[in-house]
């Protein structure tokens, strides 16, 4: 009932404050499959404007919030954002989860000219004037765990992956560093997201016989494979690491048989220690309770919001072109993740990578922190200061 | 290839079917004795899940927390076939419709009921080794419960006088009723027992297949289309039809990849439809 009660404040909050000068637009999946992740991120840019505005606001007004449910329905992306850009001229707009989202929404913020954050962890390399990216790419997230991972395990790697851009996008980055850091891919096998039997690829993997599986399970029903691994007891000899296990509490819903010694790495979890994370759970419980945890996506929201707003008081306007160059121009921000910068060519963000291990009480203990891990592919693919006509989506060749 | 990987591979294609089985029994005894495609079966299934791990965190031992979730979605199946099925007798696609809707419904009221992520009650952590590979037991064990299943329905229906109104009431409705027989009493018993069946299956999942208010949504694709494959011979065709299709597929998948698993699936069950308009039980002789 909570969350009913929120999202009905947000219909009255939208509709009463037209008044106020800056305005900005959210588009999340706040029921429906994705809402998970939705629903958070949603919280977050409530939490951030409300701390924004108690802190005087963007160039001294509040900023007002037009918010919309996307019904984790692809299609009603594209009707709000042309809604929000046309109807409501919001100045900028926070939006998406899923690549698909972001995809749809992209082509639109592009033609109208107005500035679009993209708050989620994603499988990298997307690129254009308007879009900033808060999330952690795959590249950056791979690179440090993969290098981990063959240290800690050893050099044989098994792929198990959801059967979409980011799964095998993904893949292609352990391919790559795997060879990088001395490693070896024996074995991959790309999944349907509604496959909720995984005996073929458990088979699999012990047929091949790897150090570690670098597991990137998708939706409620890809968690059952950490369950079936380790009913199989195949969890002692061989490792298990990943880039989104925890980006959607998939630690709370593994038993604690499965989920203890799983190891993750992402831009934030809620139990990284610093004063800027304190101080931000303790706001978010204390608004929202602390049922569950915090994910990621809801920090790159925050993150977002912070920059954004942090931009335009730089910048003295909610232009976007002055906001944009403000942006660009190495911005930075205390976030709950650690310092966090905007990489002006590549509009990614240069932040943390942590490494944590699943305990037995559904929870994460910190095992390394890797600090200001810069969007290597990103920045080596895309620049935006250089070349501002850039409108693409950047993959690995042979993708 | 190994004897231990060729035995490994059966035995957990034969549960692959199995869970398969277990996942669509309920529907296919509502499709057959009452004609009605009952598209919130998967939520009927989601309900039984989180039932069981409601009950089960209250501590209530897993075993005995089963029967509640089965006696929990009969309630509400049979609330359901009297409020909204029973008006739509004969509509085929306005049954599918609403239930469809139903199981749109019943999906959000999870949500706002037990929120998006739920602890999990995990496997027994208990596996067997065959050569050089390792089986999880549990999955094992759903073979014996999909026999025991079968055996239940089959039973039900040939020996309780429960099971001989609910076919006559289904094969000559008029006559069922002018000999006392109340149709629409036994309706909604049945539409409850496909009901129960699949909270059943749900509560009996729990440890494979976490309580998440979408997990309907992965077995209701597959569980509708071996329904349709096995046509009107309820039992036998739905056993058959999920042996073919969900082994088939799992042996698919364990020698090829995944994705080469799921288009088994969806090739074959298209073949069989395009040979078997009605399902591949439409001219056999017998009954269940």
């Amino acid at each position: 009932m909570k969350k009913l009660f929120v999202a009905a404040s947000l219909a009255i909050f939208a509709g009463g404050s037209a008044l106020a000068e800056t305005k900005i637009g959210a588009i999340f999946d706040l029921t429906g499959g994705l809402n998970i992740y939705g629903i958070q991120q949603n919280n977050a840019l409530e939490l951030a404007v409300e701390q924004i505005n108690a802190a005087g606001g963007v160039l001294g007004e509040p900023i007002s919030v037009v918010s919309y449910d996307a019904q984790s329905e692809l299609t009603k992306y594209t009707q709000f954002t042309t809604t929000a850009i046309l109807r409501d001229d919001v100045d900028a707009l926070f939006a998406g989860l899923t690549s698909s989202s972001r995809e749809a929404i992209r082509p639109i913020v592009q033609a109208n000219n107005v500035l679009y954050f993209y708050p989620s962890l994603y499988e990298g390399g997307a690129c254009d004037k308007q879009t900033f990216v808060t999330g952690s790419s795959a590249s950056q997230q791979l690179d440090v765990l993969i290098e981990w991972a063959i240290q800690k395990y050893g050099p044989k790697i098994y792929i198990m992956a959801p059967d979409y851009n980011f799964g095998t996008i993904s893949a292609h980055w352990v391919h790559e560093y795997a060879k990088q850091y001395g490693g070896e891919v024996v074995g991959e096998d790309f999944l349907a997201l509604t496959v909720t039997d995984y005996a073929p690829t458990i088979q699999k993997i012990q047929q091949s016989a790897p150090d570690f599986v670098v597991a990137l399970p998708v939706g409620a029903n890809q968690t059952g494979f950490l369950e079936q691994f380790a009913a199989a007891g195949l969890k002692e000899a061989i490792g298990v690491v990943s880039t989104n296990y925890g980006s959607g509490n998939q630690q709370v819903v593994v038993s604690p048989a499965a989920g203890e010694g799983l190891i993750a790495s992402q831009g934030y979890f809620q139990v990284v220690d610093n004063s800027a994370n304190a101080a931000f759970v303790a706001a978010w419980a204390a608004k929202y309770g602390s049922s569950e945890p915090i994910v990621s996506v809801a920090v790159d929201t925050w993150n977002a919001v912070h920059l954004w707003a942090a931009a335009a008081n730089k910048a003295g306007s909610t232009d976007i072109a002055a906001v944009t160059a403000a942006l660009e121009s190495g911005l930075t921000f205390e976030a709950p993740n650690g310092t966090v910068t905007f990489e002006p060519g590549s509009h990614h963000l240069r932040q943390n990578i942590y490494i944590v291990e699943g305990d037995a009480n559904h929870s994460f203990n910190v095992v390394e922190t890797f600090e200001g891990v810069a969007p290597a592919y990103e920045n080596a693919m895309c620049d935006l200061i250089k070349d501002p006509a850039i409108a693409t989506q950047f993959t690995p060749e042979g993708m | 290839m190994e004897a231990d990987f060729l035995a490994t591979v059966l035995l957990s294609s034969l549960s692959s079917a199995s869970i398969l089985l277990i996942a669509t029994i309920g529907l296919a005894v509502v499709f057959g004795l009452m004609g009605v495609i009952n598209l919130a079966h998967g939520e009927f299934l989601m309900i039984g899940a989180y039932t069981a791990l409601t009950a089960t965190q209250a501590g209530v031992p897993y075993l005995l927390s089963i029967p509640i979730a089965v006696a929990v979605t009969m309630a509400i199946g049979a609330l359901v076939e009297v409020l909204i099925i029973s008006r739509l007798y004969g509509r085929i696609f306005d049954t599918m419709l609403a239930t469809w809707g139903i199981s749109i419904a019943f999906y959000q009221l999870a949500v706002l009921t037990f929120g998006t992520v739920s602890p999990g009650i995990g496997m027994p952590q208990i596996s067997v080794q065959i050569g050089d590979y390792s089986l999880a037991l549990y999955p094992l064990l759903m073979n014996v419960v999909a026999l025991l299943m079968l055996g239940f329905v089959y039973l039900l229906m040939t020996r309780s006088v429960y099971g001989m109104k609910a076919r006559a009431s289904i094969q000559v409705p008029e006559m069922a009723r002018a000999i006392g027989i109340s149709s629409s009493r036994v309706n909604t018993l049945t539409f409850a027992l496909g009901c129960g069946l699949a909270g059943f299956a749900g509560a009996v999942l729990l440890p494979i297949v976490p309580a998440t208010p979408s997990m309907g949504f992965a077995f209701v694709i597959k569980a509708f289309l071996t329904v349709v494959v096995a046509g009107p011979v309820t039992l036998t065709g739905s056993a058959l039809a999920a042996i073919g299709l969900g082994g088939g597929a799992s042996v698919t998948a364990s020698f090829l990849t995944s994705v080469a698993g799921d288009a088994f699936f969806f090739i074959v069950t298209a073949l069989l439809l395009w040979r078997f308009p009605l399902g591949i039980s439409a001219r056999w002789r017998r009954k269940l």
